[in-house]
C-alpha cells in the first residue's frame, strides 16, 4: 500500500462525492443545495488539481485536463452566486448554479473512471 | 517549454496545496464567526466576503474591516487566520523565487530557448562546436557574407564575449557540452536548413565524439573538425568526416606553399579571405638555410615542408628528448649564444615557433640584431598579444587560429571552392599569377566573394526555360549587366563542373548545360546581379537578344499578332 495513491485517490473521489451532495436534489429549490457543500467541493477540487501536476503520463495529462474543467465550472458557480445573490430571482440563479455544478459533477466522474480504469490496468 | 512547465508545477506540489489548506480552513472560520452590523444585528459573514477579507489578510495588503466593524470573535478568528495564511503565503513566494534562481530550471530554459531560437531560422545555417579564437574568427567572417551561424560551447566567459560582440544578425547561442547528441540536435544538425558543422575545440576526443555523433545522426551533413593526432584523424576518416584539420601540418603546408608557389598561396589567401579585407602580396621566403626554433608538432610540420622543398634546416631545441630530435642544438634560442652556435650569420631565414609568444617574440628579436637581413617566420598563439606582433612586424606572422579560420571557410562557403583549390594546387605558379591578375584586374584587391551557382529548375529557372526553347545560354550570357546589356559584370568563373569533370577557368563562350555547377569570383553587387539574370526570364531574354517581352498577357497577345 502507498500513502501518497490513498492520499490521490481520497482527494478525487471526494471531489466527485461533494460535487454529487451538492447536486443532489431539486434543481430550482435552494434549500436542498447548500453553500458550504459548494464551498468544500471547489477547495477539494483545487487541492485535487494541484495533486495531478506534474505527472506525464498520458492518463496524468488528461486527469489535469478533468481537473481543471471541474474547477472552471465549480469557480463560476461561485462567482456567479456571489455576484449575483440578492439581486436576482433567487430560484433562476440556483438553476444556473446547480446546473454548472452537474456539468463540474460530469467531469469528476471522468475523473474517477480514469482514475478506476488505471488502477485496473496495474499488473502489481 | 513543456517540459520545464511540468518542473515548475511539480516542484510547487507542496506550497499550492499549503495555501489552499489553509485559505480553506481561515475563509470557512471567518463565516462562522458571529458579527454584529450596523443595526445592532447578529450577521454572518458569506463565503465570498470571507474570502475577500482573508485574501487581502493572507497577502498583508490589509484593508481594515469591512463592510462592518469585526465582532470580538471576528476578530480572534483573523488573529488567528493573520498567522495561519500569511506563512504558507509567504513560504510559496519563497519557493517560486528558489525555483526561478534554480540552476537546473536556467539551464533548462536556455535549451529550450536555443532549441527555439534555431528552429526558428528559416535560411541556410552553420553550426560552431566551440567559441574559442579560430570558431570567433569563422563566426565573423560567415556573418560578413550573411549567412547565419549557430554556436555550442561549454564555457559562460567565451559566451560573453560573444555576445558583446556586434554581428550584423543574432548568433543563437547555448552553453553546453557539445558531445551530448541531445546538444546537437537542439542545434539543428536535423535541421533542413543546416548546412554544415564545425567543431574546432582544442580537445581530439571532443571533435570525435561529435563528429561520430552527427554522421551516425545525419550522414549527409558536412562535418568539418579538427584533430591534432593522427590516430585521431584517421579514426574520424574512417566514418566519413568531410575535412580534418590538423592546425599542425596545415602551418608547415603553407609555409612551403609560401616558399614553393607564392601566386597558388596568394590566391588560396585571397579566395578564402573575410570578404571586404585587402590582401597585399607578401615577400617571397629566400632559399637557403633556415633556422628552426622549437621542434615541437608545429616545428616538425615546418622542417618535414621545408625539406620537401630541399631547404636545409638547422633545429634548436630545448628539450630534445622530449621531441625525439636527433640532431639538433640545445637551448630555447632567446639567447644569442645559441643563435650563434646554430650559425645564424650564414642563415637565410627564421622559424621562431615555440607555443610562447613571448620567447617567440624574444627569438626573433635577437636574431634580428644578430643578422639584419635575415627572413623572419613567427608563431603567433594567442591573439590577445596582436599588439606586440604588430608592433614587431615580421615577415610572416603565422596564426595558427587564422590558418584554421581560412581553411573552414575554403569548405564551408562551397565544396566546389574547397576542389577548386585542391585542384590549384597542382598548377604551376604563373597559372596562379596570372589568375591573380585577372582577378585583380576584373574585382579589385579587396578580398571578393566567391560562391557556386548550380543549373536546375530551383536555383536557375530563366535559364532552364530558355535552353528549353533551344536557346544557348553561355557563360557571357551570365555576364553581362541586367540594366545594361552592353556592360559587362565584373565577375570570373573560375571552375565549371560538368558530370564530375571540373573545367578550370572555363572560357566565357562555354555554352552551359542542365546540372552544370559553375563557381564564380566576384563583387557581392555582382553576386546578386548574377542571381537576379538566372531567375528572371524577362531580363535574360532582354540579355539574350536585347528584346523587351511584355509582363501582361493582353500585350503578349498583342505583340505575338504582331509578328
Amino acid at each position: 500500500m502507498n500513502l501518497e495513491k490513498v492520499i490521490f485517490g481520497f482527494f478525487i473521489v471526494l471531489a466527485m462525492t461533494l460535487n454529487f451532495g451538492f447536486f443532489l436534489g431539486d434543481i430550482d429549490n435552494p434549500a436542498h443545495h447548500h453553500i458550504y457543500e459548494l464551498y468544500a467541493a471547489i477547495v477539494v477540487s483545487l487541492i485535487a488539481t494541484v495533486l495531478k501536476f506534474g505527472d506525464r503520463t498520458h492518463v496524468g495529462a488528461i486527469l489535469l485536463s478533468t481537473s481543471l474543467a471541474a474547477d472552471l465550472q465549480l469557480i463560476t458557480a461561485a462567482i456567479l452566486w456571489a455576484s449575483l445573490s440578492g439581486k436576482y430571482d433567487e430560484q433562476a440563479l440556483m438553476v444556473y448554479i446547480v446546473s454548472l455544478s452537474g456539468g463540474a459533477l460530469m467531469a469528476n466522474i471522468i475523473s474517477v473512471v480514469l482514475l478506476i480504469a488505471e488502477t485496473i490496468s496495474q499488473r502489481r | 517549454m513543456n517540459s520545464i512547465l511540468f518542473l515548475i508545477l511539480r516542484r510547487l506540489r507542496r506550497p499550492l496545496i499549503l495555501i489552499i489548506v489553509s485559505f480553506a480552513i481561515a475563509i470557512f472560520g471567518l463565516t462562522m464567526m458571529p458579527g454584529v452590523d450596523d443595526k445592532g444585528q447578529i450577521w454572518h459573514m458569506t463565503v465570498f466576503q470571507a474570502l475577500y477579507v482573508i485574501s487581502y489578510t493572507a497577502t498583508t495588503i490589509g484593508f481594515g474591516e469591512v463592510p462592518y466593524p469585526f465582532s470580538q470573535s471576528q476578530r480572534l478568528w483573523t488573529t488567528f487566520s493573520i498567522y495561519f495564511t500569511v506563512i504558507p503565503w509567504f513560504y510559496a513566494i519563497g519557493k517560486i523565487i528558489t525555483l526561478l534562481q534554480d540552476t537546473a530550471l536556467k539551464q533548462a530554459i536556455a535549451a529550450e530557448r536555443f532549441g527555439r531560437a534555431v528552429n526558428l531560422l528559416q535560411e541556410p545555417f552553420y553550426i560552431l562546436c566551440s567559441y574559442g579564437q579560430s570558431a570567433t574568427l569563422l563566426a565573423k567572417a560567415l556573418d560578413h557574407m550573411n549567412m547565419r551561424v549557430v554556436v555550442i560551447e561549454r564555457s559562460q566567459s567565451r559566451l560573453d564575449e560573444l555576445e558583446l560582440t556586434d554581428s550584423k544578425q543574432v548568433i543563437p547561442h547555448f552553453c553546453g557540452d557539445a558531445m551530448l547528441p541531445d546538444n546537437l540536435i537542439r542545434a539543428g544538425i536535423l535541421n533542413p536548413h543546416c548546412r554544415g558543422l564545425v567543431t574546432l575545440t582544442d580537445n581530439d576526443e571532443v571533435n570525435l565524439a561529435v563528429a561520430i555523433a552527427v554522421k551516425l545522426l545525419n550522414p549527409k551533413l558536412p562535418v568539418v573538425a579538427r584533430a591534432e593526432r593522427d590516430d585521431i584523424a584517421a579514426n574520424m576518416a574512417s566514418f566519413g568526416t568531410d575535412h580534418i584539420i590538423n592546425p599542425y601540418t596545415l602551418f608547415g603546408d603553407q609555409l612551403a606553399m609560401r616558399v614553393h608557389a607564392l601566386g597558388t598561396y596568394l590566391l588560396h589567401e585571397w579566395l578564402t579571405g573575410i570578404t571586404g579585407e585587402t590582401l597585399l602580396p607578401p615577400e617571397p621566403p629566400p632559399r637557403g638555410r633556415w633556422i628552426v626554433c622549437g621542434y615541437g608538432r608545429f616545428g616538425k610540420s615546418v622542417v618535414a615542408n621545408l625539406e620537401r622543398e630541399h631547404i636545409t634546416t638547422t633545429i634548436i631545441e630545448a628539450k630534445p628528448e622530449l621531441t625525439g630530435c636527433n640532431h639538433c642544438i640545445v637551448g630555447s634560442g632567446t639567447e644569442a649564444k645559441t643563435l650563434k652556435e646554430a650559425g645564424i650569420e650564414s642563415a637565410v631565414g627564421i622559424v621562431a615557433g615555440t607555443d610562447n609568444d613571448i620567447n617567440n617574440l624574444s627569438i626573433v628579436m635577437t636574431a634580428f640584431e644578430l643578422n639584419p637581413n635575415i627572413f623572419l617566420v613567427i608563431r603567433k598563439n594567442n591573439s590577445h598579444n596582436a599588439a606586440l606582433f604588430k608592433q614587431f612586424d615580421a615577415h610572416i606572422t603565422m596564426q595558427p587560429t587564422y590558418i584554421i579560420a581560412h581553411e573552414c571557410l575554403a569548405h564551408l562557403i562551397s565544396p566546389l571552392l574547397a576542389q577548386f583549390l585542391t585542384l590549384v594546387r597542382d598548377q604551376t605558379n604563373d597559372w596562379a599569377n596570372q589568375l591573380i591578375s585577372q582577378l585583380v584586374s576584373k574585382v579589385g584587391e579587396e578580398v571578393p566573394e566567391t560562391w557556386a551557382v548550380t543549373i536546375d529548375q530551383q536555383t536557375a529557372p530563366a535559364v532552364t526555360a530558355l535552353m528549353h526553347q533551344h536557346i544557348t545560354i553561355t557563360l557571357q550570357t551570365l555576364s553581362r549587366q541586367p540594366t545594361d546589356r552592353e556592360q559587362a559584370l565584373d565577375i570570373v568563373p573560375l571552375m565549371l563542373l560538368r558530370n564530375q569533370q571540373p573545367m578550370l577557368v572555363p572560357a566565357f563562350d562555354t555554352p552551359l548545360m542542365m546540372g552544370d555547377q559553375i563557381l564564380f569570383c566576384g563583387r557581392p553587387e555582382a553576386k546578386t546581379a548574377v542571381t537576379t539574370l538566372l531567375e528572371h526570364d524577362k531580363t535574360l531574354t532582354y540579355i539574350v537578344d536585347g528584346s523587351e517581352t511584355p509582363n501582361s498577357l493582353v500585350f503578349r497577345w498583342l505583340m505575338a499578332k504582331k509578328v
